[in-house]
């Protein structure tokens, strides 16, 4: 990346300011809370920081969660299946070694045996039930597993009540630090419930309701439009609409649509999977059309097609209904005719690669402020709910880094703007929006600019930004709100240039 | 009163022909006002109304699954945008669609077939909320429908314990039948689930519907979950996968294996064997027992007036006796009539109870919202705050509406019961003077039987006319919504550390005295509203209740003075003339006794 990240984000190489206060403020409070129970804690919140980011995917029951988490991973690790199957909270970590461990109710944990044949992951709770265990780890060594540990939830509105408080633990934990960074949440379409959650989701100390780590997923996108050929179209039609209404945007950053069943098949497609394909795909239209009708057409009609009825369940399993007529529609057309040039066709109609850019611009980039965040958060509880001889300081100094730490001004005038409390002309709002980082952290996209913008053009933008808003900052006409929140545009402006001198 | 499977169709033309048989009963008789009363039985009976809910989760396919029932696109479907407004899609001999507005009696506005999308979707720009209509209504030339059958088809549910889902438990409470749709795409929710057993509890006839299996391999599986949930519920009901996607198909290209295959059949056989069949079965046994009664009163009428013939000199015995019964019956049209006061005190009663009611209800919503909003910052919990609110508020609403239909209907029963026990004494004396009782004792206990059966019935016709079943939507749509006014600017957003702190609770302090306030008039509005409504509901019922029974009295008051004018002229008649009239009466009275065990027979 030759363009070098905003301020505040950090880079990995060069430490951030704010993650050396936050581990200033780290080892102060493990002076203070050495010998007690908390001390532990704390060296593992200090650990954390340097931890990949943690995400948690979560939603309502089926919602497709393990399988977004298989296309995220590129290899098919969670189990999935058609009834509710996720029951156990599980950390997917990158490691040298595969291992699967339990970790119980009273803190211990427990290896357990596994097995995986060309298909996920089996794992044998060993005497075990599901309500005995409360959260299992999964080592695995994998590249993507090394930007980000992933969380899979159980679904929210589960029937089984147990199975859905535990997502409501990890996420939402109240007076505790919530073990996720941040959180994609899977919806089908926004239910009420799915507000009630991402708004308990969110912290109320550092920011007000806040969007900075949540970002929407309009998940099994493909059923949406019920699987017509244009179905995608159609959800990113309804995933724009959802990202403009202001109650989404109170919560969730962006809403991305995905077809993450298409995307977890084309990140492990097989040329005999191809093979079967071309043979719906020699079809004339018209009855392919009629086989591909429903489900249950295509797994009982036209038995001189020389797929057997297992082949026929198992292309179903793997591609859904939906992944089979686009795929046999694409090899009919000709637009790909091997299972590498399939797999890539596949892969950018899934919407995954779309899914993956957001990430990188509103998560990763940003993980060094969503880890401190996490840190500071659970500081800050810790100090309220136990304090000790010496923890008023550390309150004192987590207070100051929230309130005075400017990509955690950033997020406040974020979360401000986006629960409408700072008022102006859409056009205005929307230039200090991007600005503060609201739709990625990249200089271009802060300045409105081609991510391919020289650093002459980046320049240029960020001075006139700077001069547009320290005149809004001054003008007396200008109301109390934005004033204040132009001052930290201006402040975002300097920090900009200030990165393209540093950088040269 | 649930008809099995075949004999509904054969009941009503039955009943069609005992009323046919009654009407010209009556007039032979000179009777029209009891001719008028069949009449209503009969076009009841010819034109009956079955109301059909279509309720479940948003998206989930019920737009689609009514479009497929009736065949062609009258409902909008999108992939997006969802059903704002309840649609009634009923016969009619062509194409036409109207706008409803809540008005007494109902305003219809004629629109263009191809407006309804506009009109019914969600975020139509044409529905200025002040002038919402409540629904539209559809009308297609389809031979399913003809039997009276509407299907309404509904906003989703929206979530566990919105404030829809409880107008859509409204629209179950009156509907004659409920359909609730879910997709094959998951197992039911827990949401689901409990509207279901609720929804179970106000609606007789329910079915589940699973929709979209053209989409899932794995359907089968998703039902025997769904069928399992609902077992383990204790939740009895029908349970039938569908697919819209191939009925629409095989409608266009007339294939019948098709159709078959969409599942469709079944469910439509349901709708005219359960549902429609349930229904006309129910309407033919009330039209039967409106011709026994009309037969019972003619009966006591000649039996009165033969007792006097065949005895002269007990004539004069019968004679007073009818006086007598006349000063009863006149009684019974009179203001202190004991139905009539009961009728009225019931009615101030119910009036200060339900309005009690209300009132107690809201009191608690608004004293949990004040320790709510005194817990949290409303900045923070507003919209949270005002879902919870407008859906806690449906709900007791929901509740003070049910409070409301089953007190007005214990009402209507003792108000019946009342009017039963002195007119029943009427015509028990008109029979005393007869040597030979006539009505068997087996007869007798059939006429309680169906006196029973009618009880209530006039409360429910009252209600249902006032609310029309989805009436709740409208009333949830036409409050105004929970407003906070502007609120100040969440915290200061570069003050330094102490300031934040102090700030902070400042305005956080403003904001919850502003919520509270947000919720006073939010529930006063609502209380008004409701209160209104209940108010107009009750009066309605008083009025049916007192104008059926006043008709009643009528007749009856007209059959007792035709006996006592027949008796009378008996006094007169000679020994010829009244064995000539005695041999009619018996001729007459057996044809009556014929008539009303045809009728009876249907009743049952």
């Amino acid at each position: 990346m030759s363009v070098p990240a905003a301020p505040g984000a950090g880079d990995g190489a060069r430490p951030s300011p704010l993650l050396t206060r936050t581990r200033h403020a780290l080892a102060r409070a493990t002076e203070v809370y050495r010998g007690t129970e908390a001390g532990e804690r704390l060296v593992e919140l200090a650990q954390r920081l340097d931890e990949p980011l943690r995400v948690a995917i979560a939603g309502r029951i089926k919602a497709g969660k393990s399988t977004l988490l298989n296309a995220l991973v590129g290899e098919q690790l969670a189990p999935t299946d058609a009834g509710e199957c996720t029951r156990i909270v599980t950390w997917y970590r990158d490691g040298h070694t595969y291992r699967v461990t339990a970790r119980l109710p009273d803190g211990d944990s427990r290896q357990l045996k596994f097995q995986r044949e060309d298909k996920a992951i089996e794992i044998d709770l060993g005497g075990l039930t599901p309500e005995q265990v409360s959260e299992l780890e999964v080592t695995w060594p994998s590249q993507a597993l090394r930007t980000a540990t992933l969380i899979d939830t159980p679904g929210i509105g589960s029937l089984s009540e147990q199975v859905a408080r535990r997502t409501w633990d990890l996420l939402a934990a109240e007076d505790e630090e919530t073990p996720a960074d941040a959180v994609l949440y899977l919806m089908r379409h926004l239910h009420a419930a799915d507000m009630d959650f991402l708004r308990a989701f969110h912290d109320t100390e550092v920011s007000q309701p806040n969007p900075v780590n949540a970002i929407g997923v309009l998940s099994r996108a493909d059923e949406i439009g019920v699987c017509r050929l244009d179905a995608m179209a159609s959800a990113r039609r309804i995933a724009n609409r959802m990202a403009t209404d202001p109650n989404v945007r109170r919560v969730v950053q962006t809403v991305v649509p995905v077809a993450g069943l298409l995307a977890e098949t084309a990140a492990t497609l097989t040329e005999t999977e191809v093979a079967q394909l071309r043979k719906v795909a020699a079809l004339p239209v018209r009855e392919a059309d009629s086989l591909l009708l429903s489900a249950d057409r295509f797994l009982n009609l036209m038995p001189e097609l020389g797929l057997t009825s297992l082949e026929r369940e198992s292309l179903l399993q793997r591609f859904g209904l939906f992944g089979v007529r686009l795929a046999s529609t694409l090899l009919r057309r000709e637009v790909a005719s091997t299972a590498t040039e399939l797999a890539a066709q596949l892969t950018e109609r899934s919407g995954i690669g779309e899914l993956r850019e957001v990430l990188r611009s509103l998560f990763f980039q940003r993980r060094e402020v969503l880890k401190s965040r996490s840190a500071l958060l659970a500081l800050d509880a810790l100090t309220r709910t136990q304090p000790r001889p010496g923890s008023d300081a550390v309150a004192a100094e987590v207070e100051e880094i929230i309130s005075s730490a400017h990509p955690f001004r950033e997020l406040r005038v974020l979360s401000a703007l986006r629960a409408g409390w700072v008022t102006g002309k859409p056009e205005v709002l929307a230039d200090l929006e991007r600005l503060i980082g609201g739709s990625g952290s990249d200089l271009h996209q802060r300045l409105e600019l081609p991510p391919d913008a020289d650093r002459a053009a980046l320049t240029a933008a960020a001075s006139e930004a700077l001069a547009r808003w320290q005149r809004r900052a001054q003008n007396p006409m200008t109301s109390h709100e934005l004033s204040v929140a132009a001052q930290v545009a201006v402040r975002s402006c300097e920090g900009m240039l200030a990165e393209l001198v540093n950088h040269r | 009163m649930m008809a099995p499977q075949r004999p509904a169709a054969g009941a009503t033309v039955n009943a069609a022909t005992v009323v046919d048989l009654g009407i010209q009963a009556c007039e032979a008789y000179d009777r029209p006002d009891l001719a008028t009363r069949l009449k209503v039985a009969k076009r009841r009976l010819a034109d009956p109304v079955v109301h059909v809910v279509v309720v479940g989760e948003f998206k989930q396919g019920k737009s689609s699954l009514v479009n497929a029932v009736v065949g062609g696109t009258i409902c909008p479907v999108d992939d997006d945008v969802a059903t704002a407004l309840p649609t009634y899609v009923r016969h009619g001999p062509e194409p036409t669609a109207a706008l409803i507005y809540d008005e007494d009696p109902p305003r219809r506005e004629p629109i263009a077939v191809e407006d309804v999308r506009k009109w019914v979707v969600e975020h139509s720009p044409l529905v200025d909320p002040a002038q919402r209509p409540s629904g539209v209504e559809v009308r297609v030339p389809r031979k399913l429908l003809s039997a009276g059958l509407v299907l309404v088809d509904t906003p989703g549910v929206g979530g566990l314990g919105s404030a829809h889902a409880a107008a859509s438990l409204a629209a179950a409470a009156m509907a004659d039948a409920l359909i609730f749709v879910t997709d094959t795409a998951q197992e039911l929710t827990r949401s689901e689930v409990q509207f279901l057993r609720q929804a179970g509890e106000l609606c007789d006839t329910a079915v589940c519907v699973l929709t979209k299996t053209d989409l899932y391999p794995y359907w089968r599986k998703i039902r025997d979950l769904d069928v399992g949930h609902l077992r383990r519920e204790g939740i009895d009901i029908p349970v039938i996968p569908v697919s819209s996607a191939l009925r629409s198909r095989a409608i266009a290209t007339n294939d019948t294996a098709l159709n078959a295959e969409s599942g469709y059949p079944e469910l439509v056989k349901f709708l005219t064997e359960r549902v429609s069949g349930g229904v006309s079965g129910r309407l033919a046994s009330e039209a039967a027992a409106e011709v026994a009664a009309v037969c019972t009163q003619l009966e006591a009428q000649f039996e009165a007036e033969r007792a006097a013939q065949a005895d002269p000199a007990s004539a004069r015995q019968v004679v007073d006796h009818l006086s007598e019964v006349k000063q009863r019956v006149e009684a019974l049209k009179a203001a202190a009539a004991r139905w009539n006061v009961t009728l009225n005190d019931g009615i101030a009663d119910l009036n200060a109870d339900v309005d009690h009611d209300l009132r107690r209800r809201i009191r608690t919503v608004t004293q949990e919202a004040d320790q709510a909003i005194e817990e949290t910052d409303p900045a923070d919990t507003w919209s949270e705050m005002t879902s919870w609110l407008e859906s806690r508020v449906a709900h007791e609403l929901l509740a003070n509406y049910t409070f409301l239909k089953d007190r007005a209907t214990l009402l209507s029963e003792e108000v019946a019961e009342h009017f039963r026990e002195a007119s029943g004494e009427v015509l028990d004396h008109i029979a005393v003077p007869n040597p030979t009782p006539m009505l068997a004792k087996a007869q007798v206990d059939h006429k309680i039987e169906l006196a029973k059966m009618k009880i209530g019935k006039q409360a429910m016709v009252a209600l249902k006319s006032a609310y029309g079943g989805a009436i709740m939507f409208v009333m949830l749509g036409a409050m105004t919504g929970i407003t906070l006014g502007p609120i100040g600017l969440g915290i200061g957003l570069v003050m330094g550390r102490k300031g934040l702190r102090d700030e902070k609770k400042r305005q956080r302090t403003a904001r919850q005295n502003q919520a509270k306030n947000a919720v006073r008039r939010y529930c006063d509005e609502v209380s008004f509203v409701m209160g209104k409504h209940s108010r107009d509901t009750l009066r309605r019922i008083q009025r049916q209740l007192r104008d059926h029974y006043t008709a009643l009295a009528e007749e009856l008051n007209r059959s007792n003075a035709e006996a006592l004018q027949s008796a009378t002229e008996a006094l007169r008649r000679t020994q010829a003339e009244r064995e000539q009239r005695i041999r009619d009466l018996d001729a007459e009275l057996t044809r009556l006794r014929t008539l009303r065990k045809q009728a009876m027979a249907v009743a049952r």
